[in-house]
C-alpha cells in the first residue's frame, strides 16, 4: 500500500443521533456532504466527537460503512477504531479494512490504563492486523494519560504507523514529538485552541470537532500558514479562538451538535450520560450562538425587544420626589453597542423611594427582573441597592451581561460613590437605591459593557444626590 | 535504637497572629499558646504551614520561637517549624531552635524547585547531622510540590538518630499506612490532616500536629484518649463526624484563614492572615459564613443578649448567638436586606435576596401587594412548613422566570423547604425574638437555575443561604469597612467572557 499521509483539515465527524437517539444515517450523509463541499480533505467518524465511546460495536461498523459509501471516493476516510479492550480495536480496524476506510485513528486505551510495554503492544497488535495505515491518537484529558514519547519513538519504526494526532493541546509535547519522529511520521493537531501555532510548527494537518462547524475558517488557516502568511492565519486563528474555547472545554459533541442545529443542520441530540445544560450549559450556549453570529453563520435576531421605564410606573413621579428634596439622577455612558444609560435614584427607605423599592423587590416584571446590586455573590452594595433592567431580557445570554458586568458595575459604583462621600455614611443605613438601566440587546462586550454601566451609574448617582 | 524524644498527643500547629499592619501581635500569641495549654494539648507548634512561616521573615520566626518557648515555659514540648526551600536556612533556623530550648524541630520538605530522593535524602541528613535536637521529617505535598518517598523517609528514620518522627500531611491514607507498615515502632507517626485524623490514630499514627487544634484543642484530646487510652472507637468516630464539617473547611479552605477566622468568631482575637492570603479568596465568604453557623451548632459562638428595637420603647431580647459583627441593639425594621450564595454544584446553588422589615411597613406593604398582583412566572408563595405557615410570615418569590413543570416544583419544593427551615430555626435559635415574629414578616427572592436537578442540594443551599443572608441583613453587612476593603479585588463570576 503507498504510503498515506495525513495533510490538510479533518472534521472529527459527530454521530447524528434521532429522537429515539439510534443513528440518523440520513442526517449523517448530510453532515459528509456538508464538510466536503465546504473544502476538507478528509473525514473521520467515531472518533471521540462522534461520541465513540457510547457506541455498541455494531453501530459504529455501520457508521463507517455509512461515511465510506457516501464520501465514495471524493476524500480520504479515516475512521475510528479505537477501543479499551486491544482485540475490539483490532477487529473495529480489520472491519475499517474491509469497509474500505484509507486509515484508521486508534486511541490510547482508557479506563484501565496500561503502562508503556502495555500500550505499546496495544497498538503493534493493531498495527499487526491490518495494512491499514494507523493513526496514533493522544487525548489526555479524556483518556487519564500521555502516551508516552519514547512508545512513539518505537511505534514510528512499524512501517503502517504514519501520524499521531495530539489533543493534548500542550505544545511542548507536540514539539517532542515533531523533534523525535517528525521526520519518520505525521503530527496532526486536534486541539482546536492551539491549530494556528500547531501548523506552523511542522504539524501537517488537524482533525477537529469544531472543523464540523467552520471547516472553511480552519482550511484558510491552513493554507495561510502554507504560504507563509503568519499574519492572515493568526487573524484566523484569533477571530475563532473563543468559539473553539466554547467547543473544547464546553463539551465536544454537544456544543458541535448545537451548533450545527442553530446553522440549520440537524443533527440530533448526544447521547446520555450528555445532557443539555450540563457540560455545556444553557448560558454558554447562548454565548456559542453569537460567536457564530459574529463569523457570520447565522442571522441575529431583527425584532427589538421592549423597553420600558419603570420608576414613574412604581410611583416615584418627578414632582412628588422634589417635594421630598429628592431627584432622578440620569447619565449615559459608551457609544454603539455597549452605550448604558442609568436613571438612579436614592432615598430613606421609609419613604416613596422604599416602598417602590420593596414593590420593585416583590413584584418581579417577566423580562425585567429587579436584582441586587453586587461586587460580586456574598458581597452586596450598600445602601441596598436594586437594579431594574428596562430593555426585555429574552435569553440566557442577554441575561448573564445584565446579570453578570452591570450588576458588579452598579454595585461598584453605589460604593465608590460612598467612598467620596456622595451618599452619607448614615445613608448605608437608612436609605435605599433604585437604579433603571438600560442595556442595549445587541450588546458583545463585556468589558465595555462593565465600564459604561460603571461610569453612567456614577455619574447618575452623582446627579441624583446632587454632588460634585 | 532509641529515640531521646517520641512526639506524640495532639500538637496545634499554632497560627502566628499578626496585628493590622501585619506584625507579629505577641500578646495575641502569648493568649493562643494558653488557651491549647489549658485545653490539654501534649505540645505545640509554632511557625507551622498554618504559622505562615512561609511569609515570615528568618528573624520574626526566630523571635516567635523565642516567644512561644518563654511562654510555654516547659508546661509542654515546643517543636519549633525550622523548615525552609535553601538546605542552608533550615540548618541555621534548626540551629537556632536548639539554642533557643526548643524540644524538636519541624523540618518540611524543600519546596518550590522540583527535587528528586537524593535531594530530599540530604536535606534531612544535612539538617540532622547539624544538631543534636530531635528532628521531624514533614510531608505536604499539596503545598511544596515534593513527596518524601516512603522508602526515603524509612532511610532517614532508621539510619539517622536524632530524626525522632514523620508528620504526613497529604491526607493520602494509603501514604499514611505505607508509613505505619516500614516505620511504626521506629520512628513517631504524625497525622497533619485534619479530615483523617482519627483514622490515622486508630491505624497505629502517633500524634496529631494540626490546624484545627487552634480551634478544638479539647476535643481532639477528647478523640485522642478514646482512641489511645480508652479503646473507645465509637466514641471517637462519633466525636469525629460531628466536626468533620469544621475538619474539612479548615483543610480545604486556606488553613490559618479558617482557624484565624474561627477563634475570632468564638471571641479569641488572632489577628490578621499575611497577604496574599485574604478572606474571600482561598477562603470563600461562603465558607465563612457556613463556618459560622456550624460554630454555632458546636455552641463555640458566644451568645450575647440582643435588643431588638421595633419602635422606641418596645425592645425584645433574644440570646444571639453574637460575634464582634453583632450590634447590642438592633433598631428600624423598616427594610432590612441580607444576601447570600451557597454552593456547590453550579446547577444547584442558591442565591437569596431576603427583605426583613415591619408589617406596618414598605416590606409588610409590599408582601400584601404583592400577593394581590402575582407575575406571571413569579408567583409569590407563602412559605409554609408541613402545611403551616412559618413565623415570621414570609413570602418567596422565584428570581428565575419559571416556565416548566419541573422547575416550579423544585422551587415550590425543596427550595421553599430550605427556606422554611431557616426560617423557624431562626425563631428557635434565637435570631429573632419570639415576641416579634408577628410583627415582621419577610420576602425572599428565591433562584432555582433551570437546569438545576438535585433537590437535595437545593434544599441545602437555599436553607443556608436564608441562614447567612438573615443574619447578614440583622447585622448590616457587609458593612463599611468590609466594602471598602473588598470591592478592589471583588471579582463577579459573569463578569468575564467564557
Amino acid at each position: 500500500m503507498a504510503a498515506f499521509k495525513p495533510e490538510g483539515i479533518f472534521p472529527a465527524l459527530i454521530t447524528p443521533f434521532k429522537k429515539g437517539r439510534e443513528v440518523d444515517e440520513e442526517a449523517l450523509r448530510r453532515l459528509v456532504n456538508w464538510v466536503i463541499e465546504r473544502g476538507v480533505h478528509g473525514v473521520v467518524p467515531c472518533g471521540t466527537t462522534g461520541e465513540f465511546v457510547y457506541m455498541k460495536e455494531e453501530e459504529r461498523k455501520r457508521v463507517v460503512e455509512t461515511v465510506v459509501d457516501e464520501v465514495n471516493g471524493r476524500v480520504s476516510v479515516i475512521a475510528g477504531t479505537g477501543a479499551s479492550a486491544t482485540n475490539m480495536a483490532v477487529r473495529l480496524t480489520r472491519h475499517a479494512e474491509d469497509a474500505g476506510a484509507d486509515a484508521v485513528l486508534v486511541v490510547t486505551p482508557y479506563y484501565l490504563r496500561p503502562a508503556d510495554k502495555g500500550a505499546y503492544q496495544h497498538f503493534y497488535e493493531v498495527a499487526k492486523s491490518t495494512d491499514l495505515p494507523i493513526i496514533l491518537y493522544n487525548i489526555p484529558q479524556c483518556t487519564g494519560g500521555f502516551l508516552a514519547r519514547e512508545v512513539v519513538e518505537d511505534l514510528a519504526e512499524l512501517e503502517n504507523v504514519v501520524a499521531l494526532k495530539d489533543s493534548s493541546g500542550h505544545l511542548p509535547y507536540t514539539l517532542e514529538l515533531l523533534d523525535m519522529v517528525g521526520d519518520r511520521i505525521s503530527i496532526l493537531c486536534g486541539h482546536d485552541e492551539v491549530v494556528m501555532p500547531a501548523l506552523v510548527a511542522g504539524a501537517s494537518g488537524a482533525i477537529l470537532a469544531s472543523a464540523n462547524v467552520i471547516p472553511d475558517v480552519w482550511i484558510e488557516v491552513y493554507e495561510a500558514v502554507k504560504r507563509g502568511d503568519l499574519a492572515r492565519a493568526r487573524e484566523l486563528q484569533m477571530r475563532v479562538q473563543k468559539l473553539a474555547r466554547i467547543i473544547v472545554r464546553h463539551g465536544g459533541a454537544v456544543a458541535v451538535k448545537a451548533a450545527l442545529n442553530m446553522m440549520g443542520l440537524k443533527v440530533g441530540k448526544a447521547r446520555r450520560p450528555l445532557v443539555s445544560g450540563g457540560v455545556l450549559s444553557w448560558e454558554i450556549r447562548e454565548e456559542m450562538r453569537l460567536e457564530l453570529e459574529k463569523l457570520g453563520k447565522l442571522k441575529a435576531e431583527e425584532e427589538a425587544p421592549e423597553s420600558k421605564k419603570f420608576l414613574e410606573e412604581l410611583g416615584l413621579s418627578p414632582s412628588e420626589l422634589r417635594c421630598l428634596s429628592l431627584e432622578i439622577g440620569e447619565a449615559s455612558a459608551g457609544v454603539g453597542e455597549e452605550e448604558v444609560h442609568v436613571r438612579a435614584v436614592v432615598g430613606p427607605k421609609d419613604g416613596p423611594v422604599g416602598y417602590a423599592w420593596a414593590k420593585a423587590f416583590s413584584q418581579l416584571e417577566p423580562g425585567h427582573e429587579a436584582l441586587l446590586a453586587l461586587l460580586e455573590p456574598n458581597l452586596m452594595a450598600r445602601p441596598p441597592t436594586l437594579i431594574i433592567p428596562t430593555v426585555e431580557i429574552r435569553n440566557m445570554r442577554q441575561a448573564s451581561m445584565v446579570y453578570g458586568p452591570v450588576q458588579a458595575a452598579v454595585g461598584r459604583a453605589v460604593q465608590d460613590a460612598v467612598e467620596v462621600g456622595w451618599v452619607p455614611m448614615e445613608a448605608m443605613e437608612t436609605h435605599v437605591a433604585l437604579v433603571e438601566v438600560t442595556v442595549k440587546p445587541e450588546a458583545l462586550d463585556r468589558r465595555a459593557l462593565y465600564f459604561n454601566a460603571y461610569e453612567a451609574t456614577r455619574e447618575a448617582l452623582r446627579r441624583a444626590l446632587r454632588r460634585g | 535504637m532509641a529515640k531521646k524524644f517520641w512526639p506524640k498527643g495532639v500538637m496545634p500547629a499554632l497560627v502566628t497572629p499578626f496585628d493590622p499592619k501585619f506584625e507579629v501581635d505577641e500578646e495575641a500569641l502569648r493568649r493562643l499558646v494558653d488557651w491549647v495549654i489549658e485545653r490539654g494539648v501534649s505540645a505545640v507548634v509554632p511557625c507551622g504551614t498554618t504559622g505562615e512561616f512561609v511569609n515570615m521573615r528568618i528573624e520574626e520566626r526566630r523571635r516567635v520561637y523565642d516567644v512561644v518557648i518563654d511562654h510555654v515555659n516547659g508546661r509542654v514540648p515546643v517543636i519549633a517549624g525550622t523548615g525552609d526551600a535553601s538546605t542552608q536556612v533550615a540548618v541555621e533556623l534548626t540551629k537556632y531552635a536548639e539554642d533557643a530550648g526548643a524540644d524538636a524541630a519541624l523540618v518540611v520538605t524543600p519546596f518550590y524547585m522540583g527535587l528528586t530522593d537524593k535531594e530530599v535524602y540530604e536535606h534531612y541528613e544535612k539538617i540532622a547531622s547539624s544538631v543534636e535536637l530531635p528532628i521531624l521529617m514533614y510531608n505536604i505535598p499539596q503545598v511544596t510540590g515534593v513527596w518524601i518517598p516512603w522508602w526515603v523517609a524509612e532511610g532517614l528514620g532508621k539510619e539517622i538518630s536524632n530524626i525522632v518522627g514523620i508528620k504526613d500531611s497529604s491526607g493520602s491514607m494509603p501514604y499514611m499506612m505505607t508509613l505505619i507498615e516500614k516505620l511504626y515502632g521506629v520512628i513517631s507517626i504524625i497525622c497533619g490532616y485534619d479530615e483523617i485524623a482519627m483514622a490515622a490514630l486508630a491505624s497505629g499514627a502517633d500524634g496529631l500536629i494540626l490546624a484545627s487544634a487552634n480551634v478544638i484543642p479539647d476535643v481532639w484530646v477528647e478523640i485522642y484518649d478514646a482512641v489511645k487510652n480508652r479503646r473507645d472507637l465509637d466514641h471517637a468516630r462519633e466525636l469525629h463526624r460531628k466536626y468533620q464539617t469544621l475538619l474539612r473547611f479548615i483543610a480545604r479552605f486556606g488553613g490559618p484563614l479558617a482557624v484565624k477566622r474561627a477563634l475570632w468568631m468564638m471571641g479569641l482575637d488572632v489577628g490578621y492572615v499575611r497577604r496574599p492570603l485574604m478572606v474571600g479568596g482561598a477562603y470563600p465568604y461562603e465558607v465563612e459564613d457556613e463556618m459560622r453557623r456550624r460554630l454555632e451548632g458546636y455552641g463555640l459562638i458566644p451568645r450575647m443578649p440582643v435588643e431588638f428595637e421595633l419602635e422606641p420603647g418596645r425592645v425584645y431580647r433574644c440570646d444571639y448567638p453574637a460575634t464582634s459583627y453583632t450590634h447590642p441593639r438592633i433598631r428600624d425594621f423598616t427594610l432590612r436586606v441580607g444576601e447570600a450564595f451557597t454552593s456547590p454544584s453550579m446547577a444547584d446553588v442558591a442565591h437569596v435576596d431576603l427583605m426583613l422589615g415591619r408589617k406596618d411597613g414598605p416590606v409588610g406593604k409590599a408582601f400584601e401587594d404583592a400577593l394581590k398582583n402575582p407575575r406571571p412566572g413569579h408567583e409569590p408563595r407563602v412559605v409554609e412548613l408541613d402545611g403551616r405557615e412559618v413565623k415570621p410570615r414570609t413570602l418567596l418569590i422565584p428570581t428565575v422566570t419559571i416556565r416548566t413543570e419541573r422547575h416550579a416544583k423544585l422551587v415550590y419544593g425543596p427550595a421553599m423547604a430550605g427556606v422554611a427551615r431557616a426560617v423557624v430555626e431562626a425563631v428557635e435559635g434565637g435570631l429573632i425574638p419570639r415576641e416579634l415574629v408577628d410583627e415582621l414578616v419577610m420576602i425572599v427572592h428565591v433562584f432555582v437555575h433551570p437546569t438545576a436537578c438535585n433537590p437535595t442540594r437545593i434544599m441545602l443551599n437555599n436553607y443556608k443561604a436564608v441562614n447567612h443572608a438573615l443574619k447578614k441583613a440583622l447585622e448590616d453587612r457587609p458593612t463599611l469597612g468590609e466594602l471598602m476593603e473588598r470591592k478592589e479585588s471583588a471579582r463577579h463570576p459573569f463578569r468575564y467572557e467564557p
